[in-house]
């Protein structure tokens, strides 16, 4: 795996991430590399699912396009503009484009402030650019939200239900009308019924607002029910990327089937989970070479050790970084 | 609010108030001049003992001491106030950049807080008296710059956490600049814990002049310092001298600190110590042959300062050898607390349990404690969901495997050791013999859940309980870990107990299952059979509501609407009433009898394969 290669890019893309490198300070002078040459993009009104197990860079990634962590090297291009390139007032103001949620939404929440004042927080520092944002407008995305109700911008976050915090966090986001709208494993922390009216309501702002989203999980089912696309990360590259249910139906990297395969209860024509993966996540520090993960790959050979796979189509928009990839039916 | 604070916080906070009062408004009070000399006017006799003529006596010139101690009022609390002011606000400003901005800044301040805390501050004291003399100001700037190292170094610690939670990243990324962030979103949330550290603080300022006037170092007016100073000479003879300023003194330290910490019990609430009782009510009922688990007609009840929670209502299931039991609820359904009853583990409370727990023929609500504990050693294997706080992080793997076979005295200290690497073969940790001398954080997550499993394995026992087993860990290392528990079960005929919110997980890995909601079991059978044919309404909510590999992307999922009742105060009827989207009027009058059969039971008056009800 290795996922350089930037084949399956296409024209006229909201957001642009190509070659998407970083790297932290590790301890003794190492280095983490956390991405390493990720490329993608995100066509506007659609819904990228990013999946993977932990360490493999979705986070980062996410953290990166956000600004919130410094890219190593890479660009990430919002329409047209290198948002990489930008410092201080610039960069403030380019953010407004994106919005970010989080995974735990009580934290996501400034414990002290009115639900009011955290929804309009964006509006009071970029000013009201058309004057529509008046407190109705405020009541009118909360409404959408599912919090109706008078008294609800009053309260403090403590008063609401983890799901209703979510609910929140994204009435905070919308508000400032966002082209790309991140978010980090948005469900994990909530319960099934709950994380199923979190699903539903993106869904549907979604269909009402045309959002445009990066959705970062590590749950493959919660990932097909939201995305139109799906990504698949392994130790810092790209693996796979195709339409959802053309990825789940013919998964063709061999960490793809393995991830499927590993989930409790499927259905699906695959081996069991231990013919497809073995060992432990190598570590960041000192990632193998060649394709990142042949040291756990059944079909893993020589070259894979030598030369690293490039992004490759293997179907209509479904694209593999792998030496042997799993042919496709289509 | 204020049950919370105590009645010792409000009575200090009046006696603070009593204080203020006096100190603004001393000049319009009705007392004597403190300088008067009594012995010349007349008014007092030397050293006079408190009386009517005057309340807290006088001293060897006859001035009147309850005069002097109002007098010394105002300048205790303005020094104090003044000096929390300027070091409160130097320092939470110091603090905040630091935990913000961290950096250069950070090392900075952090360096000069280091060094300031090393210095001897009385030598600066002494030095500073004797250059700049003995006028207020002099002793505000001292006290402040001696006081800012304190706040800062409480601010910037709440900062450096605060600045890692998310609502700080999504100011960020809202476009705030770094100033706003501090003042919206840092500065609000360190405001109680600085007050009440002021609180604190202000008392330690009036101690310090006490302190101070005793060295002969203080103000230039009457202070308390300066008069138990005065007072100790005469000690022996007249003690309300220093006794009655002392007192003063000593109430106002303690009002402060009492009202400092009164306000951070509202930031941290101080856990309350009750003693902790386990007690059993009701008879055992002996289960029937074969089951290693019986539960039967199981409540538990907790006596907790909030008050009575019963968190689990009449649960009973048995699980045989080799059997594996699924125990489904969402969080607060009291699906651990079930577990926690079969081993009466529970946080500091008082607890009831009525009802049948039999494990491997032992009653464990009402035998003798050796009995339990021997039982729970030797026959009972927990896992948790978190393997890294299940794990001693400063002892060995080994050591951790060997212990309970030690404890327990089912092997020599040889044998334990040859179990302890056949343990970690059969868990599938590579590499056994090094392992064994490693410590926990040398292992992956997945390892460490291994190497629990491995300590829970020791003394081969009958039932394997485990809480969440896999929720931390990834969905690759999850099957590995499940096909594990799934293999030893099957392997050894131990019977397994697994609690989840996780439906996928019960459906691949359970041959029975409970489904848990507020605290009772609303549906029971063989897992198959549920997902086929769930009969309660919240079993059929629950898996609709749950993403499937099998449904296209994009299907819109069934939800429940509304939140699960309280467990404090149940409400009468069908608990799941107010969600139920086929409630009737007698779901809401009536608690759902159990009906369905022995092996597929559920408490709920209208079922799926119930004829459809008329609405009415």
């Amino acid at each position: 795996m290795a996922g350089t290669g930037k084949a399956h890019l296409r024209d006229g893309a909201t957001l642009e991430v190509h070659d998407l490198v970083v790297e932290f300070p590790g301890p003794k002078k190492s280095v983490v590399h956390a991405v390493s040459g990720v490329s993608f993009d995100l066509n506007t009104g659609e819904t990228l699912g990013v999946v993977g197990e932990s360490g493999c860079g979705k986070t980062t990634t996410g953290r990166a396009i956000m600004q919130l962590e410094e890219a190593t090297a890479g660009s990430i291009i919002l329409r047209g503009q290198d948002l990489c390139d930008l410092r201080g007032p610039a960069l403030r103001s380019a953010r407004r484009a994106m919005q970010m949620i989080f995974q735990d939404p009580v934290s996501s929440l400034n414990p002290s402030r009115r639900v009011k004042d955290i929804v309009r927080e964006g509006l009071d520092i970029w000013g009201d650019p058309d004057g529509s944002f008046s407190a109705d407008r405020i009541d009118e995305i909360l409404d959408a939200v599912g919090l109706g109700g008078a008294d609800v911008g009053e309260r403090r976050p403590h008063e609401f239900s983890g799901g209703q915090c979510q609910r929140i966090c994204i009435a905070r986001a919308l508000v400032m009308d966002p082209e790309v709208l991140i978010l980090d494993e948005p469900v994990s922390a909530l319960d099934v019924s709950v994380q199923a009216q979190i699903l539903n309501l993106l869904q549907q702002l979604k269909d009402r607002f045309g959002l445009t989203m990066m959705f970062i999980s590590h749950d493959l089912a919660v990932v097909k029910n939201i995305s139109d696309r799906v990504m698949v990360m392994y130790l810092g590259k790209v693996c796979e990327t195709a339409p959802t249910d053309q990825l789940y139906a013919n998964p063709a990297h061999p960490y793809s089937r393995a991830l499927l395969a590993s989930i409790p209860g499927h259905n699906l024509d695959l081996p069991p989970a231990s013919e497809l993966i073995s060992g432990e996540l190598p570590s960041p520090i000192d990632p193998p070479s060649g394709c990142r993960f042949r040291t756990r790959c059944p079909a893993a050979t020589d070259r894979c050790a030598a030369e690293e796979p490039i992004l490759q189509a293997v179907g209509d928009d479904h694209y593999v970084a792998c030496h042997h990839p799993v042919a496709v039916s289509l | 609010m204020r049950k919370r604070l105590g009645l010792l916080f409000w009575v200090s906070a009046v006696y603070i108030g009593v204080l203020v009062f006096l100190a603004l408004f001393r000049d319009l009070l009705p007392i004597r001049d403190p300088d008067a000399l009594g012995i010349r006017t007349g008014d007092c006799r030397q050293f006079q003992d408190p009386g009517w003529n005057s309340y807290f006596g006088c001293d060897n010139l006859g001035r009147d001491l309850f005069s002097q101690v109002v007098h010394g009022v105002r300048p205790a609390l303005f020094l104090g106030f003044t000096v929390t002011i300027v070091s409160g606000t130097v320092g939470t400003l110091l603090g905040v950049l630091a935990g913000f901005l961290r950096g250069v800044f950070d090392r900075v301040v952090t360096t000069i807080i280091d060094i300031s805390l090393a210095f001897p501050a009385i030598v600066l004291l002494i030095a500073v008296r004797a250059s700049f003399g003995n006028g207020i100001v002099v002793f505000i700037v001292l006290f402040s710059v001696l006081g800012i190292p304190g706040y800062a170094r409480i601010v910037r610690g709440a900062s450096l956490s605060l600045s890692e939670r998310e609502f700080v990243d999504a100011a960020a990324a809202m476009g705030a600049t770094n100033w706003r962030i501090v003042r919206r979103e840092l500065l609000p949330n360190v405001f109680l814990p600085v007050l009440s550290f002021a609180f604190i603080g202000f008392a330690v300022v009036i101690l310090a002049e006490g302190g101070l006037a005793f060295i002969g170092l203080s103000l230039d007016q009457i202070t308390w310092g300066k008069l138990i100073n005065d007072g100790r000479v005469e000690i022996r003879d007249h003690p309300h001298l220093a006794l009655i300023p002392s007192t003063v003194m000593f109430g106002t330290v303690l009002a402060f600190n009492l009202v400092g910490d009164g306000l951070r019990s509202l930031v941290a609430p101080r856990e309350v110590a009750t003693a902790r009782r386990l007690i059993a009510e009701g008879s055992h009922q002996p289960g029937e042959e074969g089951a290693v688990v019986h539960v039967r007609n199981l409540r538990t009840v907790l006596h907790t300062p909030g008050g009575t929670v019963e968190p689990v209502d009449d649960v009973s299931f048995s699980v045989a050898p080799g059997e594996s039991l699924g125990i489904v609820g969402e969080s607060g359904s009291g699906k651990t607390m079930i577990l926690r009853s079969i081993v009466g583990a529970f946080p500091l409370a008082d607890v009831t349990r009525g009802g049948t727990v039999e494990v491997a023929g032992v009653d464990m609500l009402r035998s003798p404690d050796a009995t339990i504990r021997r039982t729970l050693g030797t026959e009972i294997g927990m896992i948790s969901q978190n393997p890294l706080t299940a794990l001693n992080p400063v002892r060995r793997i080994g050591d951790q495997i060997i212990e309970p076979m030690l404890v327990h005295g089912t092997r020599s200290k040889q044998e334990a050791r040859d179990r302890a690497l056949e343990l970690l073969e059969q868990v599938g940790i590579p590499a056994p013999e090094q392992r064994l001398r490693e410590y926990p954080h040398q292992l992956s997550g997945g390892m460490r859940q291994r190497a629990t499993i491995a300590i829970a394995l020791a003394n081969e026992p009958q039932l394997l309980l485990a809480d969440e087993p896999t929720t931390a860990l990834d969905v690759t290392v999850q099957d590995q870990i499940l096909r594990l528990l799934d293999g030893l079960r099957a392997d050894r005929g131990m019977a397994l107990v697994l609690v989840t919110h996780d439906l996928a997980v019960v459906k691949g890995f359970t041959d029975s299952v409970a489904i848990v909601y507020a605290g009772q079991v609303v549906e029971y059978g063989p897992t198959a059979e549920i997902f086929a044919n769930p009969q309660h309404r919240y079993t059929v909510a629950l898996i609709r509501s749950m993403p499937n590999l099998d449904l296209p992307s994009h299907s819109e999922l069934a939800t429940i609407e509304g939140a699960p009742p309280s467990l404090i105060d149940p409400p009468t009827g069908c608990r799941f009433a107010d969600r139920c989207p086929a409630v009737q009027q007698k779901c809401r009058d009536e608690s759902p009898v159990r009906s369905g059969t022995d092996a597929h039971s559920y408490s709920c008056w209208f079922p799926m394969s119930a004829q459809p009800v008329e609405v009415s």
